[in-house]
């Protein structure tokens, strides 16, 4: 279900300071952060973010086309660790 | 039989049934083109004139995206979530179900046919 056009997309105040910052400053470092909930706004465009993933920080260069998204789309917090092999654990009942 | 839009040929249905045999009209798409084209939804398809025939063409063609375009725009969505390597471009990528459906058990029209594992507990049971 989509959010109410109401209240605008969910953007964390802090980050978007941040980003401010890193504009004036040129910094080319990416900007940590913790709010996987985040809606990418446009302001983010050229920005290099690293996104908590529970684990570590994923790095990721903002395009155009993510607009819309959110963070926590871009860095995953499942690894898969490949299926079969030998000595394939019992593993999954029923 | 009554051609629109070049390939599709629906059959000798009623009007708003056979107009959804074009991908990308459903039922509502159906009745609404009935509607504004001022087509009897319930004339067979094969008594459709020349005129009616070309008023629901010019409509589909102008107003409404469908068959080709409709099939090209999907992909194009597909292809652009991929590409950002977000979560559902992986899930695409992946084949597995793109809206947080199980995948423990189902799943089956992503995942394709089931590929048993052998020495799997309860491999036995299944079959």
């Amino acid at each position: 279900m989509g959010r109410s056009l109401k209240k605008g997309p969910y953007v964390v105040e802090r980050l978007l300071a941040k980003v401010e910052k890193v504009e004036m400053t040129g910094n080319r470092d990416p900007i940590k952060t913790w709010s996987r909930s985040c809606t990418i706004v446009p302001e983010f465009i050229g920005k290099n973010f690293a996104i908590h993933n529970g684990r570590n920080f994923v790095k990721l260069y903002v395009t155009e086309d993510m607009v819309g998204h959110k963070l926590g789309e871009f860095a995953p917090t499942r690894t898969f660790r490949s299926h079969g092999g030998k000595a394939g654990k019992g593993g999954g009942k029923k | 039989m009554p051609r629109i839009l070049g390939v599709d040929i629906p059959n000798d249905k009623r009007t708003i049934i056979s107009l959804r045999y074009i991908y990308g009209i459903g039922p509502f798409l159906a009745k609404q083109l009935c509607e504004r084209a001022a087509v009897d939804p319930d004339k067979r398809a094969r008594d459709l004139t020349e005129d009616e025939l070309a008023k629901l063409a010019a409509l589909l063609d102008n107003e409404y995206v469908v068959e080709g375009q409709l099939r090209r725009q999907l992909q194009q969505s597909i292809a652009r979530l991929r590409d950002i390597g977000c979560y559902r471009g992986l899930r695409h990528r992946k084949g597995l179900p793109v809206r947080g459906q199980r995948t423990r058990t189902n799943a089956r029209t992503r995942k394709g046919p089931r590929k048993t594992v052998a020495g799997k507990k309860g491999v036995k049971e299944m079959r």
